[in-house]
């Protein structure tokens, strides 16, 4: 890819939702929800299908009829406005190019409805082609082209109207892997140059995590937890969070608080958690949230040390996806998948050491999905 | 496939290929082989010179008002079809979704009847403006002629050509009409440069297939319009009723044919054109 021609740095605008609410057809799908994005910002809206992700998406382009609340952009409430005042340029999930003009026409569309000239058009044009690396595809019919050179050319039909907002609506969706990995650089790169202010809405949560600076979980048609890739990863506030976050193991835990430490039980299993952690724990019934990579297998009977947990088990099942073993372990009652670099045999007693620093626990009775 | 099966394949489609035969293609070359046979039973196209002597005239404004009812048909099935599409009041788009097909159901004869009932000097439209004061009594005119064909045939077939058009429009992508509203269309701009375009196919298909119904209809020029000039299925009728002059008759079927042809032409084009780029 060329480097930017006209590197525009702060051009992003702000925008802050308020109070928004949401329906279709009597059935609300947004429940108020409140965010700011900064400007020249990268937000992922991330949550699984139904969530309502890709309805705060489209309300804010102003495709879903607000029911309540307000978008504010540059100073003024834009939830009214049809989506051809708004300002904010989309990229769609299946590019949604128009199959019935080249790429120039595609490109310049949004230039001829601002009236601009042919010449102005073709100018910023080939600069918007040379910056996306397909400098000389003018000509070209769109229905010529791959799925990565179409969704290039959606991002130039975007950008050359040089919006302040840039709505991402699954726009890597429908392409393989291996372009999907360099689109994501590609238009991270491309919003920090030009200092856009991007809402990209998916499903994919290591696209979310690589791409954004910021992370927004949503769930149920609320946002469950705001913040940096490292803070939703490492810290998640919910349950939910966890478990969408990848720490899908549930391990149900009884925690019992003592002089400045805690004591962590699972059935026979025990383990002492001391200082600043161990506060914060909740007592009583809990339920800890992990991920295959947390636990280690070794000998059933081997002491409990250093704040782990080791909870007799016995393997269930084993596979090999590469680099190291994934095994289904019974243990406490549940399946617990652990990754393991040694190979052992099914049926094989075994004792899951799990450090209890690194379990995401909740309250049982807040913990809102099933354990 | 081997012989026995051959035959059984001919068997089968035996009862559909005599029906064809006999009701269509025997009629057919025989009314072209009557066009030109002359008085004395050899070839002529002495038919063919009476009928253009006669009726040259009938021939132009058949194809005018079968022109203009395609370009007006056409241009109210996009309005109605656009609307339906990207309408966001759903009232309008509710009431147009539940009235715009009825015409569809009514016969040729049983609207051209309403259409004389309405456009007649005396008629429902001039009472009613009458009646509402836009107009005095004695500036009532008949729109009885060839402004009530045009108007019968574009009522009759709007409906049709709007029926393929609005399910061509909703099986668009809807996000290429939603990425020009994005970048700043109207929803008028957006339909015609951005949806329009991308249905022409089924557009044009529509349009060939109602050119040629009208066409072929007798009841809407012989009723709405008695006078002259008047389309060629009453010259025909004429022809036939008042003379027993077959060959004339069959010389302006010929025309018809060709007339047809034409249109049937652009429908087959557009259809390989469409079998190619899949």
């Amino acid at each position: 890819m060329q480097p930017v021609t006209q590197a525009r740095t702060g051009s992003g605008s702000a925008i802050a939702v308020r109070g928004l609410q949401v329906a279709y057809g009597g059935t609300r799908v947004l429940h108020g929800v409140d965010l700011d994005f900064a400007p020249g910002s990268f937000t992922a809206l991330l949550g699984s299908s139904g969530c309502g992700k890709t309805t705060l998406l489209r309300s804010l382009s102003g495709f879903v009829p607000v029911e309540s609340g307000s978008i504010v952009v540059g100073g003024s409430n834009v939830a009214g406005l049809p989506p051809e005042k708004r300002g904010m340029a989309m990229v769609f999930q299946s590019y949604a190019l128009w199959p019935h003009m080249t790429v120039l026409q595609n490109i310049g569309y949004g230039l001829k409805l601002r009236g601009r000239s042919k010449a102005e058009i073709a100018a910023k044009v080939g600069e918007m082609l040379r910056f996306l690396g397909l400098a000389g595809y003018e000509d070209r019919k769109v229905t010529a082209l791959s799925g990565g050179q179409r969704q290039r050319v959606a991002l130039g039909r975007a950008l050359a109207i040089d919006p302040g907002i840039l709505l991402l609506d699954e726009p890597l969706s429908n392409l393989d892997a291996k372009i999907r990995m360099v689109m994501r650089h590609e238009i991270r790169s491309i919003q920090q140059r030009l200092g856009l202010t991007a809402v990209h809405v998916t499903h994919d949560r290591e696209e979310a995590m690589t791409m954004a600076d910021r992370l927004v979980i949503m769930q149920a048609g609320r946002v469950a937890q705001v913040g940096t890739p490292e803070e939703v990863y490492d810290h998640p506030a919910s349950a939910f969070v966890a478990n969408f976050m990848g720490a899908e193991n549930v391990l149900p835990l009884v925690v019992t608080q003592g002089e400045g430490q805690a004591s962590v039980a699972a059935g026979e299993a025990r383990a002492i958690l001391t200082g600043a952690p161990a506060s914060a724990l909740p007592a009583g019934e809990t339920l800890a949230y992990f991920r295959d990579d947390v636990a280690r297998l070794g000998a059933p009977d081997a002491p409990a040390a250093g704040g782990d947990l080791v909870v007799p088990g016995t393997i269930a099942a084993r596979a090999y996806p590469g680099g190291v073993y994934r095994y289904k372990v019974e243990a406490a009652g549940r399946q617990i998948t652990v990754d393991d670099a040694d190979r052992h045999e099914l049926g094989t007693k075994v004792g899951l050491r799990i450090p209890l620093q690194r379990l995401h626990i909740f309250p049982a009775s807040e913990a809102g999905i099933s354990a | 496939m081997p012989l026995s099966q051959r035959n059984l394949a001919l068997l089968l489609i035996a009862p559909g290929l005599a029906l064809v035969a006999a009701l269509f293609l025997y009629p057919l070359s025989f009314s072209l082989v009557s066009a030109f046979t002359g008085p004395d039973g050899g070839f002529s196209l002495g038919s063919f010179r009476k009928a253009w002597e006669l009726y040259s005239g009938d021939v132009v404004f058949t194809v005018v008002i079968v022109l203009s009812s395609c370009l007006l048909t056409g241009l109210m099935a996009v309005v109605i079809a656009g609307t339906l599409t990207l309408g966001e009041n759903r009232y309008i788009v509710g009431t147009l979704k539940a009235l715009y097909r009825w015409p569809l159901f009514i016969p040729f004869i049983v609207a051209a009847q309403c259409m004389r009932t309405f456009l007649a000097k005396n008629g429902l439209m001039n009472n009613t403006f009458v009646s509402l004061g836009l107009m005095e009594p004695l500036q009532a005119v008949s729109f009885l002629d060839w402004r009530g064909i045009i108007a019968t045939f574009v009522w009759k077939q709007t409906p049709f050509v709007a029926l393929l058009l609005a399910g061509a429009l909703a099986s668009l992508d809807r996000a290429t009409l939603e990425a020009g509203r994005n970048l700043g269309a109207s929803r008028l701009r957006v339909l015609v440069e951005l949806a329009l375009p991308q249905v022409m196919p089924q557009l044009l298909v529509a349009l060939v297939l109602s050119f040629v119904t009208m066409l072929s209809v007798l009841s809407v020029p012989m009723m709405v319009s008695g006078s002259q000039p008047t389309m060629l299925t009453v010259d025909m009728a004429f022809r036939i009723n008042a003379y027993g002059d077959y060959s004339t008759a069959n010389a302006l079927g010929v025309i018809t044919y060709l007339l047809s042809a034409g249109a049937a032409i652009i429908y087959l084009k557009r259809g390989m054109s469409q079998e190619s780029t899949r």
